[in-house]
Parts: C-alpha cells; structure tokens; sequence
C-alpha cells in the first residue's frame, strides 16, 4: 500500500464552534492505483487531502505513506513525493508571477538543476506552447491555467498526485481535454491519484475504487464495477448515484 | 405565439485590440416554453441573454432587425420602460451567488427592496411574499434565511434565494444564466426541479443557459447550439441524440459516463468555418 489512512479526524475550533470536519475515515491507495473520494460539498473530501499536505489540522488517527508515518511539518522529502492540485485555476496560481516563475519555484526550492529545459519539457508535456513561458495566468484560459497548475504539481517528478476536483471550474468540453491528459500522464509516468470530485461521472471516468462521503465520514467503498452496474448497499450512495445518472440520456 | 421574437442579434464591443463580435446574428423565437442556450465559455450565450434585457454595458451595443417582446420593441423602449420590464415582466437569475448579492444586506432586505420601492408595499405585506418566495423555492427555514447575509448561506441555498428573488414579481420571462453551474450533482437537481414546477405552475416562458448539453437536454423543450456568437444548430430537446452538426456531437459526446469505457475522451475538433 502507498497510501494508508487510518481513522482519520480532522476538527476545525472556530469561534468556541467545533467542527468535525473529518471523523474516522480510513482508506488505502495502492501504487499506481487510481482512488476517487466522491460527496457533496462539506461532506469532507476536500479537508483529508488537505490533511494529507499538512493544510488541516490532524486530531485523530495516522497516514502513512510507503508504511512511513509522515513527518510534521511535512518536508522538502514530502513535497518530492507528494503534489496536490487545486480547484480553481484562477485561484491558485500566483497571479502576480509569469508561468516560467511559478514552474521554477519547486526547483529553486529543491536546488535541482536544468530550469530552463525542464520548463519547457514541462509546458510541451502537458500540451502548452513553450512560448506560453512569459505570460501572466490571466492571459490563459481556465482550461489552459489549469494544465499549468498540473505542470507545476509535476516539476519534482512526485509519485502521488493530490487532485481535488480539478475540472470543475472548465466547461464540458475543456473538461475532457484535462480528464485525457491526466488519464496519459499517469499512464507515462506511473503516478498515484487520490482525487476528489462531486461528480460521479468524472470519478467513475477516472478511477479503479470509489470512497463515498457524507457529512465528514465514510459512507461507503465501491469498486468500479459495482458502481457501474449500480451495486451500491447505503441509500445514500444509491441517491447519488441516480442524481448523476439522471443527467445521461438514454442513446 | 411567441411571447419573444429576437431577429438577426448582434452585439460588439468596440475595444482598443479591434472589434469583438461577442454575438453575431443570433435569431429565435420564443413562446411559453423551456428553450436551452449552450455552448461553451466565450460562445456568446450569456451576451444573449443579457441583450434581451439590455443590460449590456458601453463600449458594448447591441443591434438586431427586431427584438420584441409581448408587443414591446425592445430595441426601442426607453431606459424607464426598460426598468418597467427588468424584474415584473422579464427577469433574469445569474450565474454565481457569491457575486450577485449584496454581501453587506441580509438576505431579508435584499428580498424585500425591490417590493417596497417599486410597489411600495407595507413592510408586513413584502415580509409574507419574501417568505412565501423562500418557501416556494424549498427552502426549510425561512424565517432564519431572511435574517442572515449571504456569506452564511451555502452555495445551493444562494442560488435558490437568487431565484426567488426574481419570482417575487411574478414575471412571464424568466433568464437563468447557469443557474446550477456552481452547485453539487445532488443540489443541481434540486434547483432544476424547483424551476421546472414554476416554469410549469405560474406558465412562465424560460431561456436556460448552460456549457453542460446534457443537461439542458433533460430539462428544456428545444435547444440552440452557440458557436463563436452564431447559432449552428437548433434542435428539439429530445432530437439530440440525432444532433446533425459535428459541434452538437462534440458537446454531448465529451461528457464521461458511469460505466463508460475509460478510454479518452472525445475532444472537441473546432472547425473555424463554422463560424462564418
């Protein structure tokens, strides 16, 4: 197993409020496997990813990555195997920052040599002019900062990708030119995904083993063929499933 | 009869790169009906929209051989028959709660403004139809939801009381620009199925906008396919799946299914001619 979480809680204090974001979630990836975590919004996905990198704060249970508990704070060894990318393209790049410096940062970071040429084998891989090197994110395209958000994630050759819902910000259309280049990076390159996503559609697209969630806990797991031909035991992972389903027509 | 009658729409803006055709040419007709825009982003469909109620900004300027609604032309109509029109006759409900309401206002007043000073209701008489607006869109307390501003509500909840604060003046038009975009699967079809009981209930007209084909299919009576601001194709909701022109089937083919071989997608091939 790469990736194992046992019992997993995270619990925001805001105000004197206590928010079980998370509450004993447990689940493992394989190397090389693809794991989706599906749920509506504030049902927790998002939050154990962001625990994963250290973003959240961990109040109960263990993660472990290669058997290895991860160190707190997670570091630079972390990063070189762990990359998350974000939601929001239009929010999560340095607005202020041309692609060729948000692309040299990790390497700067890490003192890896070769900028020059890993950026521009870094733009062509994820389908982007090298040209594209000089300009600021807003004279991109969602879909087209979005790539660049999936270059960054890769510039220190991690093994696992985070991925929290990364297409739900793009048109249908721009969706499925993301969906294919991350389906083709992760075959050449051997990646693990944990991705998160509230459609069903697009996890069952993406990955071999399905988490459901709600309210902050595990409702249950499903393969991919279970989903598909709709073997689902909870009530509420069966009302998901038919939300999404409603949307395919019939041909 | 068509209660709308747009004909040869086109709106640009003049700007210092040059100009730009954000819709060029657009022709519908609509009567008390579900029709469905798509396209994707950039394609013109929420210019549309927006043309019809004018609420196109300068250096913008919306031209067309006719815009008439219900007898109104439109094109004609002074800035005060326009504010006539905008919320009693036509409204519109747009894209993204967070940006739409007044982040400083509770919900509450924000429902009510538009009662007190255009009909210049008593506050007691705005406060029963705000509340009757609230619980005709599903929401369970809204006594609660009147007293809180808009960063309290989740995103479905300040998309449904978007869509009741322009069903407060009961209009015959109602423009939803993306109204579901922004929410989950499992909400989605909770706000699609509150439009669809008023669309059907009050017999109210409706121009649904969205990037997601299919989905519009599911839900309106006749869709039209925007390109590059023109129209390539226009079919009957339920023909789609007979869609003849190489765009429509780009569109609905890019969607992962459940159950769907995993191989790629099919991406969308962009053929410039369509656009001439």
């Amino acid at each position: 197993m790469l990736i194992e979480i046992e019992n997993l809680s995270v619990t925001f204090h805001a105000q004197g409020r206590v928010v079980r974001a998370v509450q004993d979630v447990s689940l493992s990836v394989n190397a090389r496997e693809s794991f989706g975590l599906v749920g509506e919004s504030g049902s927790g996905k998002s939050t154990i990813l962001r625990a994963i990198c250290g973003l959240a704060p961990i109040s109960g249970g263990s993660i472990r990555i290669n058997g290895k508990p991860i160190a707190t704070p997670r570091g630079k060894a972390f990063s070189r195997q762990v990359q998350m990318v974000f939601q929001d393209p239009y929010a999560s790049l340095h607005p202020r920052h041309t692609i060729d410096r948000t692309l040299s940062e990790p390497l700067a970071i890490h003192g890896l040599p070769g900028t020059d040429q890993r950026i521009s084998q870094a733009l062509t891989d994820v389908g982007l002019p090298t040209a594209f090197r000089f300009r600021y994110p807003h004279q991109l395209s969602g879909g087209q900062r979005q790539r660049v958000a999936i270059a960054r994630a890769l510039m220190l050759e991690p093994e696992i990708l985070l991925l929290d819902e990364p297409t739900s910000a793009l048109d249908a259309s721009v969706q499925a030119e993301t969906l294919n280049l991350l389906s083709r990076l992760r075959a050449e390159r051997g990646l693990t995904f944990l991705m998160v996503s509230h459609d069903l559609a697009v996890i069952d697209h993406m990955c071999d083993r399905v988490l459901v969630m709600q309210h902050g806990r595990a409702v249950e797991e499903l393969t991919r063929e279970a989903l598909a031909s709709a073997q689902m035991k909870t009530d509420y992972a069966r009302a998901l499933f038919a939300a999404s389903a409603d949307r395919m027509l019939q041909g | 009869m068509s209660q709308l009658s747009v004909k040869n729409l086109r709106v640009t803006f003049d700007t210092e790169a040059g100009r730009v055709e954000a819709v060029r040419g657009v022709s519908f007709d609509l009567g008390r009906e579900r029709l469905g825009i798509v396209g994707e982003s950039g394609s013109g469909k929420t210019m549309t929209g927006r043309a019809v109620l004018r609420l196109i900004r300068p250096p913008g300027k919306i031209e067309a051989d006719q815009m008439m609604f219900d007898g109104v032309d439109l094109m004609k109509a002074s800035e005060r028959e326009m504010r006539a029109l905008r919320g009693p006759r036509i409204a519109m409900v747009m894209q993204d709660p967070k940006y739409s309401l007044n982040p400083v206002m509770k919900v509450g007043s924000q429902l009510m403004e538009g009662l007190r000073q255009r009909d210049r209701v008593s506050k007691a008489e705005a406060h029963a139809a705000a509340i009757a607006a609230l619980t005709a869109v599903q929401i369970r307390d809204p006594e609660r939801v009147m007293e809180a501003y808009p960063h309290e509500l989740s995103g479905g909840m300040g998309q449904r009381v978007m869509i009741a604060m322009m069903l407060i003046p009961n209009p015959d038009l109602l423009i939803a620009d993306e109204p579901t975009s922004a929410l989950d699967v499992t909400v989605q079809a909770e706000v699609l199925s509150i439009l669809d009981n008023l669309v059907k209930t009050r017999g109210m007209g409706l121009i649904f906008i969205s990037h997601d084909l299919r989905l519009v299919a599911r839900f309106c009576d006749r869709v039209l396919v925007m390109y590059k601001g023109k129209v390539v194709e226009e079919l009957a909701a339920r023909d789609l799946m007979q869609a003849k022109h190489p765009y429509t089937q780009g569109l609905l083919n890019c969607l992962p299914r459940i159950g769907g071989d995993r191989g790629p997608l099919p991406s969308l091939d962009r053929d410039a001619a369509w656009a001439v």
